[in-house]
């Protein structure tokens, strides 16, 4: 076993290591000393606890979740989840127990030196069952979480075309190639803290507010991490239990996650239902819009659920000028693992939703689905009766239309699907970077962390523009909050936007001191220097960008479905590195193919988790895949480096796509994903 | 991984792997491959104390014809049957079902015995062999002992291996120029194990009727199936299209699936129907270009 020495130049973040095997991810860091932590979890979807006899559990530490990351909701109260289980199991995988071996065979046999004694009882499995039955936790006066509405409620007018269906999107695994994991070591005083995550000062706060810790008392640093699509910006129990246990025993503790635990008890996305009703003219115009929004919370309130659900019924006229719009979102609780962002979070869901509904009104009207499409777009900016600001869509989607060869492909088969959706990036509030200038290196942190994205990218580049340094000598490091004071995360398609934003804000302040110090500006006299520089960048204006898909298909007998064209046209503002545009454009589109066609979290009636092996899970596989075609519009924003938002446009824009060029060629109305054979099959 | 802790032997001899069988019963696990078991002790699904690694036996890797059969080691490789020159060219049957089987990472070390001698339904060797008429070879410390494969698998992960025996041989017949056969599974997703597969083997006479079929079902029942009323009724006919859509009616009733993640009983069956049709028809043709 190599123990790594974890110096200054191991925490450069550079992506080009993972291709060469080089990448320090948590599992590599093996700290003298360290114990090994196996989570015992609760083998019933609801049960009350009899006793617990064994290991590190709820007895002793009584510490509560922290809401905190993407979506928190520091307001929930009653449904915060303990960090270990007491009295009551509310899903499978739920800790109730951790043990602690001098190495990880150890542990996992310590499992079985921990008795518990359930008395299962009913769960409340789907979200109906939760509508009907009597809240799972006491103290609440219903299982709906959450409920809010947007726009305002309109009396149904007396239209030509009013057409209503239910659209669902199955909970789907976020299945990073890394797992999660920890590694906590006290000493002296102080908690170090090392995980694979998004953001380290989300991490840092949940664990202050959990472990009532002092903030100066606790730093957390970022290893290499092997993807995320959401479930990594949040704080999870077992990080809790790690840096408890630390804490006691004085040695490193050590949690890696197996696949089987990452499907059980890390938080999946989607999991949403919308029921949709549209009033509409017989020229294609929709006049108004009715929604029903359910999201399946999971057990407890510290996901993303409460949020997600107004943020869905926000986008659910999409980007069409549509005059009147109410919907109604609630997060309902269920006796399974709390839901989370997964790539796109809220955004697909809603995008779905109206794509869905556009797409059965031009078969109502036998029209082409791109001419009601534009039927309800506008050359001007519109403000939705739901909340949301879009700039003019028509002139978008018009070169959409053609640079995605729509006209050409409908002559050649039956089997088309073209969607249309603006992506609402997270901006707000916005993010921090630091820059340190010293014997002529350029070293940057930022506040939210690249987990394969290649934030170094842009860093270097935006540095190099900014300051006239050569990209070389520019290194982006690993998220570390013992550098940056404070900052927010990497998810909701923000990172280009708001780091960028700090980076150049930062560099421009670099540049005025030395412009101060000696009278003028060069980058010599900047190398020749030090300085030091941490900026948090706000960021409040809406940076709305738009994107079409089109995707094309062929059934086969038994229902299989072969992707022949899977093309996209995004606007994503100037374009930093087109290389890692496309990267990231063509693997979202992946993972928008696995949702449609593979990917599904299902649960039995007791609520075991029936798909607990990642084949059944459903990744895509490279054989199921097509050639992407990928062309990016480059629209600047009104930022100072004109960046715009883009990862999360392939899952909104491929499952609306997809699932339409197979409602074509199979002739069936389609209102879920994953779209299964069976349902396929002549 | 991180199974339960076992002790793990490798013997280079048959003689030696069958005393450790012998010595430890039910507490010894064979291992081959490993694709099947690993997974198993991994998650820690099963725990053997002992693991008796097979691998190293030497003169148990082979493909070769000798005389009426084909003879296949049981530690040949899914791989090595998937490349074969020899089964390329003659037993296009059997490179078809190893090439279906999950993905190359799991072929280049899952052993054609171990597909066998697990006993898993949802297992794509079992029904090729049974389809072909196949013998098995079963090595014990009494010697050896041959026995039908459409006979060895006798329920879910049970087969007829006692204490102490191993697979050793797979023996396929060699069929005459006018047989043709082939191996149509449906999967789910890329990797997968099937929903329903099915096995056809024809041989046809000169009259172009049938004159001896073959037929072997995986994931459609506890252990995979020989269809012998399908057998029954295709033998003695010229195929069309209404011979093998009643062919794979018939085929479909002495399947048994069950309903789960996946799919339904009635969607396997319905699987199962189109592709006992399209597997008659492609036999028929092929055992017509020989």
């Amino acid at each position: 076993m190599t123990v790594l020495n974890w110096k200054e130049g191991d925490l450069a973040y550079d992506s080009s290591v993972f291709v060469k095997g080089k990448g320090h991810f948590v599992d590599d860091l093996n700290l003298p000393g360290t114990l090994f932590m196996s989570v015992l979890r609760s083998p019933y979807a609801r049960a009350r606890i009899l006793s617990i006899k064994g290991g590190l559990n709820g007895s002793e530490l009584k510490a509560k979740m922290a809401s905190v990351g993407e979506g928190a909701d520091p307001s929930q109260s009653v449904s915060i989840q303990p960090v270990f289980a007491t009295g009551y199991v509310n899903y499978v995988g739920e800790p109730v127990a951790a043990v602690f071996g001098d190495d990880r065979y150890k542990a996992t046999d310590l499992l079985e030196t921990v008795e518990v004694d359930y008395e299962p009882m009913k769960p409340v499995v789907t979200m109906d069952d939760a509508l009907k039955f009597p809240p799972i936790h006491s103290g609440m006066k219903s299982n709906i979480l959450v409920q809010s509405s947007r726009g305002s409620d309109f009396k149904d007018p007396d239209s030509p075309i009013v057409l209503e269906d239910t659209l669902e999107n199955e909970r789907v695994a976020t299945n990073p190639i890394e797992p999660r994991g920890i590694v906590a070591s006290y000493s002296d005083g102080m908690l170090n803290v090392w995980v694979s995550t998004q953001s380290v000062h989300s991490i840092k706060d949940g664990l202050v507010e959990s472990l009532d810790l002092r903030p100066d008392a606790i730093r957390v640093m970022q290893t290499d991490t092997g993807g995320a699509f959401g479930s990594k910006g949040g704080l999870y129990p077992e990080y809790v239990m790690a840096s408890y246990a630390s804490m006691k025993y004085g040695r490193p503790v050590k949690w890696i996650e197996t696949r089987r635990e990452h499907l059980s008890s890390t938080n999946p996305g989607r999991g949403v239902r919308g029921k949709v009703k549209i009033f509409a003219e017989r020229d294609g115009r929709i006049t108004g819009l009715k929604g029903d929004v359910l999201v399946d919370a999971g057990a407890y309130g510290t996901g993303i659920a409460s949020f997600s659900a107004g943020f869905i019924a926000m986008m659910m006229t999409g980007p069409y000028s549509i005059e009147n719009g109410y919907v109604i979102g609630r997060s309902v609780l269920t006796n399974k693992v709390p839901q989370g962002p997964y790539r796109g979070a809220g955004r697909p869901e809603a995008s779905f939703f109206i794509e869905r509904m556009v797409d059965l009104l031009a078969d109502e009207l036998k029209m082409d689905p791109v001419d009601v499409r534009l039927a309800n777009m506008s050359d001007k900016a519109f403000t939705s009766p739901l909340g949301m600001k879009i700039e003019p869509a028509k002139p978008f989607f018009e070169s959409a239309v053609r640079e995605l060869e729509y006209r050409r492909e409908v002559k050649l088969t039956n089997g088309v699907g073209l969607s249309f959706f603006v992506l609402v990036p997270a901006v707000y509030p916005g993010e921090s970077a630091r820059i340190i200038v010293k014997d002529g290196m350029v070293k940057v942190w930022l506040g939210g962390n690249s987990h394969g994205q290649g934030h170094e990218n842009f860093a270097r580049k935006l540095v190099n523009e900014e300051l006239g340094v050569p990209e070389n000598i520019v290194t982006l490091f690993r998220g570390d909050t013992g550098m940056t004071l404070d900052g927010v995360g990497s998810w909701g398609s923000r990172s280009a936007i708001a780091a960028g934003a700090a980076i150049v804000a930062a560099c421009r302040k670099i540049k005025k001191k030395v412009e101060e110090e000696n009278g003028n500006y060069s980058p010599e006299l900047l190398l020749s220097g030090s300085y030091d520089e941490f900026v948090y960048e706000e960021q409040k204006m809406s940076l709305n960008s738009f994107g079409a898909n089109l995707a094309t298909v062929e059934i086969g007998k038994l229902g299989n479905v072969k992707i022949k064209k899977c093309a996209a046209y995004y606007d994503v503002g100037r374009a930093l590195n087109r290389d890692m545009v496309i990267g990231q454009i063509q693997g979202g589109m992946a993972q928008g193919i696995g949702q449609t066609l593979h990917e599904g979290l299902y649960y039995n009636e007791d609520g075991q988790l029936i798909t607990s092996s990642i084949s059944d899970a459903g990744v895509p596989l490279a054989e199921d895949l097509p050639n992407f075609t990928v062309k990016i519009a480059e629209h600047r924003s009104s930022l100072p480096h004109g960046a715009k938002g883009l990862g999360e446009s392939p899952t909104i824009g491929v499952p609306t796509a997809l699932i339409r060029a197979i409602e074509k060629a199979s002739g069936k109305r389609l209102r879920k994903t994953p779209v299964t054979p069976e349902e396929l099959i002549q | 991984m991180h199974p339960s802790s076992f002790e793990y032997f490798a013997p280079k001899r048959m003689e030696e792997a069958i005393d450790l069988l012998t010595k430890f019963g039910e507490e010894a696990k064979i291992m081959a491959g490993g694709q099947s078991l690993i997974p198993l002790l991994k998650l820690r699904m099963a725990s053997f104390p002992y693991v008796i690694d097979i691998s190293r036996i030497q003169g148990l890797d082979y493909i070769e014809e000798k005389g009426k059969f084909l003879e296949i080691g049981a530690l040949t490789t899914l791989s090595e049957i998937e490349d074969s020159e020899l089964i390329k060219e003659r037993y296009r049957i059997l490179r078809e079902a190893a090439a279906q089987i999950a993905d190359p990472l799991v072929r280049n070390r899952g052993t054609i015995g171990g597909n066998i001698s697990h006993g898993d339904p949802s297992n794509d060797m079992p029904a090729v062999i049974m389809a072909l008429d196949g013998k098995l070879e079963i090595t014990g410390k009494q010697g050896k002992r041959v026995v039908e494969a459409s006979s060895f698998i006798t329920d879910s992960f049970t087969t007829l291996l006692q204490e102490g025996e191993i697979l050793s041989k797979i023996m396929v017949p060699v069929f005459d120029g006018s047989s043709g056969g082939c191996y149509i599974k449906q999967k789910k997703n890329a990797g997968d194990f099937s929903v329903a597969a099915i096995a056809v083997h024809l041989s046809i006479d000169k009259e172009e009727k049938v004159r001896r079929a073959g037929i072997g079902l995986t994931s459609v029942g506890p252990r995979p199936l020989r269809a012998e009323k399908g057998e029954r009724f295709l033998e003695g006919k010229r195929i069309n299209d209404s011979v093998a859509s009643e062919a794979a009616n018939i085929i479909v009733s002495e399947s048994d699936p069950t309903s789960d993640f996946y799919g339904s009983a009635d969607y396997k069956k319905k699987v199962l129907n189109k592709i006992a049709v399209e597997a008659i028809n492609t036999s028929y043709e092929r055992a017509m270009v020989r």
